[in-house]
């Protein structure tokens, strides 16, 4: 592959903390991936204090039907007469929630087998090794169809489906930068000092792959996202919990788009992407940060 | 670095690639513009077409398989029935011109039509039928599609080329409707193919068959194409051509009529959203016909095998029939057709639809459960289920929470949205509903099982109900605890309704039958086993050129037109007068890709040569 | 589960990460081609084991009685539904449908659809065209435009050139597929307002068009321009950032400064060293993406109704038609491994320092 570019381990001096901070707010990505961040967490923890059941609840609301915006519904009502707002608000916390719980899932999957996989360089290495590249290989989305249809629908599924699909990746990178960490002759010194494997994997290489895990982690929530609003919009997960795939497979199924009724469709649509790239910005910020040889390349 | 200004090379290259780029797809836009139908329609009537749409996905045209409607609907065009369903919705003479029945009721004999010839030349008589028919009561794989219509006849025979002798084991009411279903196949073609006839999906096309069009096109889930037959004892169809599309989502299927790839959309296509989006559209006429289709949801009021073993975890709270009650009189019907169905319905709480008035009861008003949370309040409460802290009841004997599952079919996006609203009613009155979402297989198993507290359901009433009334006999409650030999739809049992069943199957007078099927629609209502929300109206738009005969009937007060049966509108349907649309022509198609083709040649000259003087320049 | 952030994917190639099915002890050089294809092709024909019994078992967890629901609203009795489903071959002990499974596969049957009435195979054989037409299509565009996006950014690296470019590919990964699908098909399709739109919205041949073969090829590329916008516009995004980093990667290399020294001009120095040598990795990752342009097949041939095998999985998923989900699912990933394969094998041939053996 590129016998050019050296790995991540090679860097020897590492910055101290206000620098990095320093070299982070300078980035006006990071700037704005942190703010979108923060304004949508907001949004998604604090949604309880100004979306009411009764703003939810289709016997209680009296909004007109799929109205286009106005003063009284920014976002315009839908086929039940909801604010469209305050759905998108709510629908804020399961899109989040499901993503974040399927990447804690990957990152651990992940991480271990990477970890294992980096140290134990015999047949174990090996072993896990073909398993995480067949995992690769298969394609997702067919993948997570066959897991929820066994599954059943619903959310426990859509979650598993993610994290089943989206671990080998981590794990691959975990592995490669698990390798880089073991040739550094610190870990040569620990061994001789009689350390066992497992204090060498968790003492001496999990502390230096942390900053990749991080960095993976954000990655992967934007993806964890997306994948919830495509297999959602493809009709496995819950159809009556509020989630900004459920809206867009409402809008579609209910035929809102064809009627004209675009701010069904646009807003849900808008702040998946807002997230993903809130998530995919801070994610190459920190990544920057944390490797500085890499932000010199880039 | 250098300090050469400019590359002209990748520029030049990337300017003719975006050059012929766009040629391409402005020739794409004017051949797609001119294959658009308006072009197509400029033609002389005799290529007129139809173009109708498709209920479900084709792939199998065997008339002893079929299930999905868009085959059915093929295969009535193109074989002959002995009856068909006429403007009334009532079987009328097809194939068959008169019938008679014996005195004791168990002999119906049918006068064919004589001289009738299948689109290969054969005769078509009688013995096509007899064999047609003996295929489907004596061969298992045949009889997968139709079987249960001739289950109650005992001999079907020919004793002559024109008629046709069938009896039955016991007096049938319904005969005429059982035939009105069943199409007939030459018998010269077909005989080779009993061997395979589990699997022979008779998509070869020209198909040999007899009816108003012949099949002589089919492109594999997409579309059919039907030519109308040089002669039909109905009359040859005015359109030459009909050809039916099938459209995956309804927006495409919208989008094409709106833009006129398609003349006419329904019954079962659109939302009542998109439905009501093509209400002011020029040039389109948005209609709704009564429906005979009926949605509800239903309660489990104790699953059990034939023999009265209960089964299934259902939740036993449900056998009170004051629960079951209080469920019923806590929906807001009205509200529901206006919010989840925009008004396109018909809300009602009868077992048999509004479609056929014949057999539809009405409640009087004192028994009427209209939506009153007041009163399901008040009935729970003195019930023995007083509300928790939490708002729900809970049983005082046990202490249990009134808490009950609703399956929701997952494909279906009405299930969902009636569900939210079911929960929110539920609550008012204090009950607990937890929606699950399940695939239609899932959802039917755990139905067959018992597995299930409330299920949402829809049927639809045949012309004659019998069928749709047996489903709710003890005689089809399953023999055994995984739901084997069964066919119920909610584990009702009740012997007087059975009683009642058993009378109207047999019974001639008119009178005497219409009061039976009342009784049992009064029992059912009053069980609140299937409380039936709405009848659900078709919806229909077509483009106000193709409406002539295709659209039969008058509208009633409330703008509804009768049911109608579309595969005779097909038939009868008038092309427009004038031919309207006008796409390009065939000469300005090729005037303009010549200058296009110009253009971009011109343009591909010009850049090339201003390449090569920057090559010498270097 | 979605093709990896671009950014991750520039991660894996600074690290050096070796390809899916490269992993060889000891490294790929060394070894002669023959010993390498022997061995790529053992592991790929392993891979297609396992994903078929892990197939078997996975759909055999799956409630398999879709008799009432294909029979639904029809007139049928209790003893019809019993023999559909004996002839179904539903309700057989494991080890008999295990069997049946084999011998189909054996015969290279994929099963019997439900819905369909049809086998899986004959089904796959009507879909697969119109699938790697759009798939095809989109990958071939894609590549071109990132590829080249790619390298123009990656050489002008910090220009504006380069922020936008990157900065939109970064922002159209971000869309969900078919989000994207459905706004292309509102707007250009369906249309809004006075706007009439231009493309069908769905589907692959339009019912009246005039015979020919040219017209119908025409027709069918009519149809194809939305699906396959939308497939492009969310998969180029990683090949931009691929060959950004590469180019990136190369740029720190001495030789280049040497070409340069040399008085050769800055675009050949790029065309004619740095862009080979950085196409190499990529080529790799590049196959390694097309599980994510399958992901993104089957969404965007549900948008648009292009009857595709992406389209036939989704309906497949209605019942479950599982026999079908079953057939398509190892369909796909045969699909992927094949690919796979023919990667590394490309990659092992137009490695200059392999083929100098």
């Amino acid at each position: 592959m590129s016998a050019t570019s050296a790995p991540l381990a090679h860097v020897t001096s590492v910055p101290g903390r206000s620098s990095r901070l320093r070299a982070l707010v300078r980035m006006p990505g990071a700037v704005a991936g942190i703010a979108i961040l923060v304004i949508v967490a907001a949004v998604a923890i604090g949604a309880p204090l100004f979306v009411h059941s009764y703003d939810l609840d289709v016997t209680k609301v009296n909004g007109p039907l799929l109205h286009a915006p106005t003063g009284a519904y920014p976002l315009g009502t839908d086929q039940s007469g909801r604010s469209e707002l305050l759905l998108l608000a709510w629908g804020s916390r399961p899109s989040l929630l499901i993503g974040i719980i399927a990447t804690a899932l990957t990152m651990v999957l992940g991480t271990v087998i990477g970890l294992l996989a980096g140290h134990y360089q015999g047949i174990v290495g090996r072993l896990l090794m073909t398993v995480t590249d067949w995992f690769i290989v298969l394609p997702s989305l067919p993948l997570a169809i066959a897991l929820s249809a066994v599954m059943g629908e619903g959310d426990t599924s859509i979650t598993i489906a993610i994290a089943v699909t989206s671990w080998a990746s981590t794990a691959r990178l975990l592995r490669a930068q698990t390798l880089a960490v073991e040739a550094r002759p610190f870990i040569e010194r620990a061994k001789a000092l009689g350390a066992s494997n497992t204090q060498i994997m968790v003492r001496q290489v999990l502390p230096n792959v942390v900053p990749l895990i991080l960095v993976s982690a954000t990655l992967t929530v934007a993806g964890a996202i997306l994948d919830q609003a495509t297999l959602t919009f493809l009709g496995l997960g819950n159809p009556t919990e509020v989630s900004w795939g459920s809206m867009l497979n409402t809008a579609f199924a209910n035929g809102d788009i064809t009627a004209g009724a675009w701010w069904t469709l646009v807003p849900p649509g808008l702040a998946i992407l807002v997230v993903v790239l809130g998530f995919s910005l801070t994610g190459r910020a920190v990544e920057r940060v944390l490797n500085p040889r890499l932000a010199v390349e880039r | 670095m250098t300090d050469c200004p400019s590359r002209p090379e990748p520029r030049l290259r990337a300017r003719v690639v975006a050059l012929l780029a766009g040629a391409l797809v402005f020739a794409c836009a004017i051949v797609g513009l001119s294959t658009a139908p308006g072009a197509a329609r400029a033609a002389s009537s005799s290529t007129s077409t139809f173009i109708g749409e498709l209920d479900t996905s084709v792939s199998n045209f065997n008339p002893f398989l079929a299930f999905e409607q868009g085959e059915i609907d093929t295969n009535d065009m193109i074989y002959p029935t002995l009856t068909f369903g006429n403007e009334k919705n009532l079987p009328g003479p097809w194939l068959a011109k008169s019938w008679s029945i014996s005195p004791n009721k168990l002999t119906w004999t049918f006068h064919l039509r004589t001289g009738l010839k299948w689109s290969d030349g054969t005769p078509l008589t009688a013995s096509d039928v007899t064999w047609t028919y003996n295929l489907i009561m004596h061969n298992s794989a045949a009889a997968t599609a139709n079987g249960t219509l001739v289950a109650g006849f005992k001999s079907v025979t020919a004793p002559n080329a024109s008629t046709v002798v069938i009896t039955t084991k016991q007096p049938l009411a319904n005969v005429l409707n059982d035939v009105m279903v069943i199409p007939i196949v030459p018998e010269h073609i077909w005989k080779a193919h009993v061997k395979k006839i589990g699997t022979f999906t008779n998509t070869t096309t020209p198909v040999v068959g007899y009816g108003p069009y012949v099949f002589t096109g089919y492109q594999p889930g997409q579309s059919v194409t039907l030519t109308a037959s040089k002669s039909f004892f109905g009359g040859v169809p005015k359109y030459h051509r009909l050809i039916l599309n099938y459209y995956a989502n309804s927006s495409a299927a919208v989008a094409a009529l709106r833009s006129g790839a398609i003349d006419s959309v329904g019954p079962n296509e659109m939302t009542s959203t998109e439905w009501k989006s093509l209400e002011h559209v020029p040039g389109v006429k948005a209609y709704q016909n009564v429906s005979n289709d009926w949605y509800a949801v239903e309660v489990n009021s104790g699953a059990k095998t034939r023999s009265g073993k209960p089964m299934g975890n259902g939740n036993p709270l449900l056998h009170n029939p004051v629960i079951r009650r209080a469920i019923a009189l806590g929906i807001n019907r009205n509200e529901l057709v206006q919010k989840t169905v925009g008004g396109t319905a018909v809300a009602t709480g009868s077992y048999l639809t509004v479609a056929f008035p014949q057999w539809y009861w009405t409640p009087p008003a004192s028994q009427a459960q209209n939506y009153n949370p007041a009163k399901a309040n008040a009935m729970l409460t003195k019930a023995g289920f007083p509300k928790g802290k939490n708002g729900y009841r809970y049983d005082k004997k046990t202490g249990k929470e009134l808490s009950f599952r609703l399956g929701i079919h997952s494909d279906y996006a009405n299930d969902a949205a009636t569900a939210n609203y079911l929960k929110g009613w539920m609550k008012d009155i204090g009950i607990n509903l937890n929606v699950q979402a399940m695939s239609n297989t899932q959802l039917n198993d755990n139905l067959a099982i018992g597995d299930w507290d409330l299920l949402m359901d829809q049927w639809a009433e045949g012309a004659d109900p019998t069928y749709l009334l047996s489903i709710q006999t003890c005689g089809v409650l399953p023999l055994n605890k995984n739901g084997s030999g069964g066919n119920t739809d909610s584990f009702f049992c009740n012997h007087r309704y059975d009683q009642l069943y058993n009378a109207e199957q047999h019974e001639f007078n008119l009178a005497k039958r219409e009061a039976d099927i009342k009784a049992m629609e009064k029992i059912l209502y009053n069980a609140d086993d299937d409380i039936i929300l709405y009848d659900d109206n078709y919806l229909w738009a077509t483009r106000t050129n193709y409406l002539k005969g295709y659209v039969y009937g008058s509208a009633n007060s409330q703008g509804l037109y009768p049911l109608q049966n579309y595969e005779l509108g097909w038939t009868k349907a008038i092309p427009a007068a004038s031919t309207s649309g006008g796409g390009s022509s065939s000469t300005l198609i090729i005037v303009i890709i010549v200058v296009v083709v110009l253009l971009g040649g011109g343009g591909l000259l010009a850049t090339l040569r201003r390449r090569r003087t920057a090559e010498e320049r270097e | 589960m979605s093709s990896s952030s671009p950014n991750l994917v520039a991660d894996e190639v600074a690290l050096g990460v070796e390809s899916a099915s490269s992993v060889a002890p000891g490294g790929g050089a060394g070894r002669d081609f023959a010993t390498y294809l022997g061995i790529k092709l053992l592991a790929a024909l392993v891979s297609l084991v396992a994903v078929v019994v892990i197939a078997f078992i996975l759909f055999s967890i799956i409630p398999a009685n879709p008799v009432r629901t294909l029979t639904q609203g029809r007139p049928v009795s209790a003893a019809e539904l019993a023999t559909l489903r004996r002839q179904l071959g539903i309700g057989e002990p494991i080890y008999t449908q295990f069997w049946h499974f084999l011998d189909n596969l054996l015969h290279l049957r994929l099963g019997y659809s439900y819905q369909f009435r049809e086998s899986v195979s004959s089904l796959i054989g009507q879909r697969i065209g119109p699938t790697m037409l759009l798939m095809g299509t989109s990958t071939l565009i894609s590549i071109v435009l990132g590829l080249w996006l790619g390298i123009r950014s990656g050489w002008n690296e910090g220009s504006r050139f380069d922020r936008i470019a990157s900065g939109a590919s970064l922002a159209l990964w971000s869309v969900p597929t078919f989000w994207l699908g459905i706004i292309l098909l509102v707007v250009l399709s369906v249309g809004f307002g006075a706007f009439h739109g231009i493309f069908p919205a769905g589907g692959m041949h339009s019912p009246t068009a005039a015979p020919g073969a040219v017209n119908t090829v025409l027709d069918v590329a009519w149809h194809l321009v939305l699906p396959c916008l939308t497939l492009v516009l969310v998969v180029f995004a990683q090949y931009v950032t691929i060959m950004r980093s590469s180019i990136i990667d190369e740029l720190g290399n001495p030789y280049l400064l040497t070409a340069r020294a040399k008085g050769l001009r800055d675009d050949e120095v790029r065309r004619r060293h740095a862009v080979p040598n950085a196409l190499l990795p990529s080529v790799t990752i590049i196959f390694l993406q097309l599980g994510a342009m399958v992901s993104g097949a089957i969404t965007v041939e549900v948008v648009f109704s292009w009857p595709g095998l992406g389209y036939l999985t989704y309906q497949a998923l209605q019942l479950p038609d599982i026999q079908l989900l079953e057939g398509t699912f190892i369909f796909f990933s045969a699909a992927v491994i094949g690919m796979n394969l023919v990667a590394d094998i490309l990659y092992r041939y137009l490695d200059p320092r392999v083929r100098a053996q």
